[in-house]
């Protein structure tokens, strides 16, 4: 049987059969189970109005669907965000602690190769239950958004407003249904979790406690979703009278290079939620900072994994 | 047959850094060893002695701290040294989420095989190490032996050319040890370097050409088996139907012979093993059927 004289440095092929191995581990721990209360939660709001609610005289429908899309989308990115990082903590320690890396090792794979695959292994999850959550997202805003319109429609008749003005209302409404920004928003908290994965698996290279793995990258999780405030606070000191020391700086300027911000995805998916437009430009801003953290995560973790002794 | 080595192993040391940067503790000391291909060695020693450290420098699983380790003259850090190798680990687990076939076939993809090849080859495997029935089973409801047999048909799907096996029959019943020790000597008879460590010495007598003894991590003690245990001074003879008058005369001649002592006389014994085997092989009558045929 003939094998290859000289192994590649990186085989995208190796790659796929690890990632394909480590989504069959997830599924088979049945971790899609979640989808299940939240795929409740999305069509029970079908069925519970905002408790102020009282018709389109004191809520406009257009905070109601709002309402609707910021409940789900934070769903989506909670649990997704969640076991992005519960995911990634726990596949090498348990590969280690079950001696199956050994055996992966001692075949020609490239510990690149079986970073990347893992990695890529619990992206795949992530998106195939985002995608599952994302249709049902679209179909009940669907019914909600088609529910408030006709709604609003009786109302404005019964008000004896012309058709143009009450095309122009529902045309309004519309704008906040399931629409191409929801699927931006959608797309956000996605790279959100792609990049909470990535320092998930920097962590889990070097860390020898799954709980540490786990604790540290909510941690990270926090210090990136708010460090753009913190930042702004330390930098921005001067315009209230403190001008902001040196220590100051450096520690602002360090936590900017060693976390990842999330200020951009925050922006774009608040952007979905109250269906304000997203320019092309910050969408593509988003694909860079995400393949740069992703990225940059990564090698650090190949570096630290090299020299790991088992 | 060729110069290179199988396995080459020239003065390895490696050092573990002790817990808060305490003291380094030395598992392997200047180890040097080599297999030639087509060989069976068995490296033994007492728990502790840096066997399976050694192992797993050879493997590039640990970096040693001086000295070199090659597999078929690759340095054995790179990955290509691992094309032609397969490993069994002590107490190997697998993905229990798994079936068997699933296993074998995972481990043939990583080493570059694929399609009618590798079809062909996972159910050559499974039939080889007795598992063709489990096949659609998942590892997690599978018992030490089977898990072990796994563990040898995933080291054997790349038909390898070396074969590293560390404690292949630890914590598996003398059934299942006969087997594997019976598969690497057929491994051995296709010319296929194996190379064990075990402290189950009477198995490494059976099977091994050349042995190593480690202990406290050095290599004490290497040679050919049968250099290695022969009691050069002392001759051993069995005779059978020996009649008492035959061996009287036998205990004269060497008390009159100079510088020849008798050391021991008595029945051989056969090995604990071959008698459970002979007891356990044949199928177990009920004792209520036994009484019915009284």
């Amino acid at each position: 049987m003939s094998s290859p004289s000289k192994t590649s440095f990186f085989s995208p092929r190796r790659v796929l059969i690890i990632a394909s191995s480590t989504v069959t581990q997830l599924v088979r721990m049945k971790v899609f189970y979640f989808l299940a209360p939240i795929a409740l939660l999305f069509v029970g709001l079908q069925f519970f109005d905002n408790i102020f609610y009282e018709g389109p005289e004191t809520m406009v429908p257009e905070q109601q669907l709002r309402m609707h899309k910021n409940i789900c989308l934070g769903t989506m990115m909670f649990f997704t965000s969640l076991f992005a990082i519960i995911f990634t903590a726990l596949l090498i320690p348990s590969d280690i602690e079950d001696r199956t890396l050994y055996t992966i090792l001692s075949k020609p794979v490239p510990r690149l190769d079986y970073l990347v695959g893992k990695l890529l292994g619990v992206i795949s999850v992530l998106f195939i239950a985002m995608l599952v959550m994302d249709l049902l997202l679209v179909v009940t805003l669907h019914y909600r958004t088609a529910a408030i319109s006709a709604n609003l429609g009786h109302y404005l008749t019964e008000m004896g407003l012309p058709k143009t003005e009450i095309a122009r209302g529902q045309a309004e409404v519309a704008k906040h249904g399931p629409t191409i920004l929801l699927q931006y928003g959608v797309l956000a908290h996605f790279s959100k979790a792609c990049v909470l994965a990535a320092v998930a698996l920097l962590i889990s290279t070097f860390s020898t406690s799954t709980l540490f793995t786990i604790a540290s990258g909510f941690m990270i999780w926090i210090i990136g979703s708010f460090q753009s405030i913190a930042r702004d606070g330390i930098f921005n000191a001067a315009d209230f009278g403190e001008a902001p020391g040196l220590a100051d700086r450096i520690l602002g300027t360090l936590i900017s290079l060693v976390f990842p911000d999330f200020q951009l995805f925050e922006a774009i998916a608040d952007a979905s939620a109250r269906a304000q437009e997203i320019l092309v430009d910050d969408m593509m801003k988003l694909g860079g900072l995400t393949l740069l953290y992703v990225g940059i995560y990564t090698v650090l973790s190949w570096f630290v994994f090299s020299d790991k002794e088992f | 047959m060729s110069d290179v080595a199988a396995v080459e192993v020239h003065q390895l040391v490696k050092d573990f850094k002790g817990p808060f940067r305490g003291k380094e503790v030395r598992a392997v000391d200047e180890v040097s060893l080599r297999i030639a291909p087509g060989e069976v060695y068995g490296l033994i020693g007492p728990n502790g002695s840096g066997k399976s450290t050694t192992m797993k420098a050879v493997l590039g699983l640990v970096r040693p701290t001086s000295g070199r380790c090659s597999i078929f003259g690759r340095d054995s850090l790179k990955v290509d040294s691992r094309n032609d190798v397969g490993f069994l680990p002590e107490n190997p687990y697998f993905y229990k989420h798994l079936t068997a076939a699933e296993t074998v076939r995972f481990y043939g993809k990583l080493c570059g095989m694929r399609g009618r090849d590798l079809r062909n080859r996972v159910e050559e495997m499974l039939e080889l190490v007795g598992l063709q029935d489990a096949r659609d089973r998942r590892l997690r409801g599978f018992s030490k032996g089977m898990l072990q047999r796994i563990g040898l048909a995933q080291a054997l799907v790349q038909d390898p050319q070396l074969v590293i096996l560390d404690e292949p029959t630890a914590g598996v019943d003398p059934a299942g040890s006969r087997q594997i020790r019976d598969l690497i000597l057929e491994l051995k008879s296709r010319g296929i370097t194996v190379f064990l460590c075990s402290h189950l010495l009477e198995q490494v007598q059976e099977i091994c050409d050349r042995v190593g003894i480690m202990h406290e991590g050095a290599l004490v003690n290497e040679g050919r088996l049968d250099d290695l245990i022969s009691m050069h001074d002392r001759t051993e003879i069995v005779l059978e139907n020996a009649s008492e008058e035959l061996l009287d005369q036998i205990r004269t001649l060497v008390d009159v012979t100079h510088d020849v002592n008798l050391i021991s006389e008595g029945n051989p014994r056969t090995t604990l093993e071959s008698l459970f085997l002979k007891e356990t092989s044949n199928k177990r009558v009920p004792k209520v059927r036994q009484r019915l045929s009284k």
